[in-house]
């Protein structure tokens, strides 16, 4: 059974702005799937809809078995924390600790007054201080997180998610402010989540290369549809054209090579 | 497009609604500034010796200072139940205001309650302190009462407003990382609002201790709260007691210097300062 079934998505907003347009696919879990697609193409309206930060305008979203659109308080919240979701920003309260960040990945598990006050069990506490050991973030346990370099807050980001004990981990261009490095790093990290523990990963990437290097399936999109759907190998130059516009495409192509040689 | 190119000139700044309502409001005092200046009844007085006469009471305000009615253990008395109404207004309406503040802000809340709430409280500022004091005068009575409860309300009102303001500042990512979590409204708040607003909040608190610190003496004298505002009006419109009011000014300024400092110490402290 599918994971996460997309069924015919579109989302409106306003009258002029048709940011998905009948949009539909599956994913099988464990699966590593890469979006491209220029900017404005719905990439990221397409995975705020699966957690259902964005309301849909027509369709259906099922993700284990569970139809999302029509979900509401505490059985969106369920649906939430099966969810674990990676920002280009890192989106860190950067007053707070980065034990404390982590935690936060924990609060749609507790009741409101838990979660107000912090109070997290010892069990949870130790897996998140664990999930720091493994991303190599132990030392900075007790940082604050504006001292982190960019690299290491997303790192935190990815601990945030993984402590959530997700199913699936949604990744907003997550490599777009790093430098070369620090991004390998990253998508390293979460191919290796993906290997290791079977956690499925659907991750928007500005960059084909990287999306072509670990991504087991490609999605392209344009305009808020979905124009390519198939393993990498197969994308050929044509349907980059097809994806990024004939300009773009030429530059990308270009890259392309010089990363293969 | 045509327009700017054809008149051979190029705006900055764009001719919009509320900059000619800016234009013409700040004409309209200038105006209204020289007319009442112009129309001024002076009574026949000098300037001269008036100004004279304004400079010898500074002098014996300042230089000539001393206790006459009061010893100087009540004349601290009286200046701490000033602060104590400053203070409690403060609290009070911080703590009332950060309640109201969320329901004010729009990545807090919909847009049709803070639209309801922002309004009800422009038009609660817009009355002045000693309004709202003279008004629960009416049911409690002229004393303290009436000034806590009033200053309490105009404290909430400014206090939401700055609340709610610096809420509207946050990084919308941060909350929505929090929502994709699982984590609820309240948990949000606390866990993600508060600890990166607190600063701001604090400091903004501090500012409108500052305002009620000067509005509690005012109350005292006007709205019989008691306090060294009022022994400040016994000895000026009263006693007729310059010296004596020249200690109560100088009290008066010692605390708003060390509240001051208190405050400059308690943001270095707390840290607004944020490290980029
Ligand atoms: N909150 C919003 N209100 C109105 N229009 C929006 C909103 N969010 C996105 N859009 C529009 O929806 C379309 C898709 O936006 P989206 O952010 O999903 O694109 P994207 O593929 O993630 O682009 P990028 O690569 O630049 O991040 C764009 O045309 C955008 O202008
Ligand atoms: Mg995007």
């Amino acid at each position: 059974m599918s994971l996460l079934e997309v069924d015919a998505v579109t989302k409106r907003y306003g009258p002029e702005t048709l940011a998905l347009d009948s949009v539909t696919f599956s994913v099988q879990p464990g699966e590593f799937v890469a979006i491209i697609g220029p900017s404005g193409a719905g990439k990221s309206t397409l995975l705020r809809c699966i957690n259902r930060l964005i309301d849909i305008t027509a369709g259906d979203i099922r993700f284990a078995g569970v139809s999302v659109p029509t979900l509401r308080g505490s059985a969106l919240r369920r649906h939430r924390i099966q969810i674990g979701m990676i920002f280009q920003h890192y989106n860190l309260v950067n007053r707070l600790s980065v034990l404390e960040n982590v935690l936060h990945g924990r609060l749609g598990y507790k009741n409101t007054l838990q979660g107000i006050l912090g109070l997290y069990s010892e069990e949870e506490k130790r897996e998140a201080v664990r999930i720091l050991e493994t991303l190599g973030l132990s030392e900075q346990m007790y940082k604050r997180c504006d001292q982190l370099s960019g690299g290491q807050k997303q790192r935190v980001g990815i601990a945030r998610a993984l402590v959530q004990q997700p199913k699936m981990l949604l990744c907003d261009e997550p490599i777009a402010s790093l430098d070369p490095s620090s991004a390998k790093v990253i998508m390293d990290t979460l191919q290796e989540i993906n290997r290791s523990t079977g956690i499925t990963v659907l991750v928007n990437l500005h960059q084909v290369d990287v999306a072509l290097h670990y991504a087991k399936r490609i999605i392209g999109m344009n305009r808020g549809r979905i124009v390519y759907d198939g393993a990498p190998h197969n994308l050929s130059s044509d349907q980059i054209y097809h994806i990024y516009g004939s300009e773009a495409g030429e530059l990308i192509l270009d890259l392309k090579e010089r990363y293969a040689a | 497009m045509e327009t700017t190119l054809t008149s051979g000139r190029i705006r900055v700044r764009p001719r919009t609604r509320a900059n000619i309502v800016l234009h013409v409001t700040l004409i309209v005092l200038v105006l209204l500034t020289i007319y009442g200046l112009a129309t001024l009844d002076t009574r026949n007085i000098n300037i001269f010796t008036a100004f004279g006469d304004m400079l010898n009471n500074f002098r014996i305000v300042l230089f000539e200072a001393r206790l006459k009615n009061l010893s100087w253990l009540e004349l601290f008395r009286e200046l701490m139940i000033t602060v104590a109404l400053g203070l409690i207004t403060t609290v009070l309406g911080a703590i009332i205001a950060f309640f109201v503040a969320l329901f004010a802000a729009q990545n807090l809340a919909p847009r049709r309650v803070t639209d309801a709430v922002k309004a009800v409280m422009a038009f609660i500022r817009a009355v002045p302190t000693v309004l709202w004091v003279l008004f629960f005068a009416v049911t409690a009575g002229l004393g303290s009462i009436a000034a806590v409860v009033g200053m309490t309300f105009h404290s909430i009102s400014y206090l939401v407003k700055a609340y709610a303001e610096t809420f509207e500042e946050l990084d919308e990512g941060v909350l929505e990382a929090l929502r994709a979590s699982g984590a609820n409204w309240w948990q949000t708040i606390f866990q993600a609002v508060v600890p990166s607003s607190a600063s701001a909040l604090l400091s903004w608190t501090f500012v409108r201790f500052e305002i009620n610190f000067s509005v509690a003496i005012a109350m005292g004298a006007t709205a019989g709260a008691g306090g060294i505002g009022f022994d400040m009006f016994m000895a000026s419109a009263f006693y007729l007691d310059l010296r004596e009011l020249g200690i109560f000014t100088y009290a008066v300024l010692i605390f708003a210097i060390l509240l001051e400092w208190g405050a400059t110490r308690l943001k270095e402290t707390v840290g607004v300062k944020r490290q980029a």
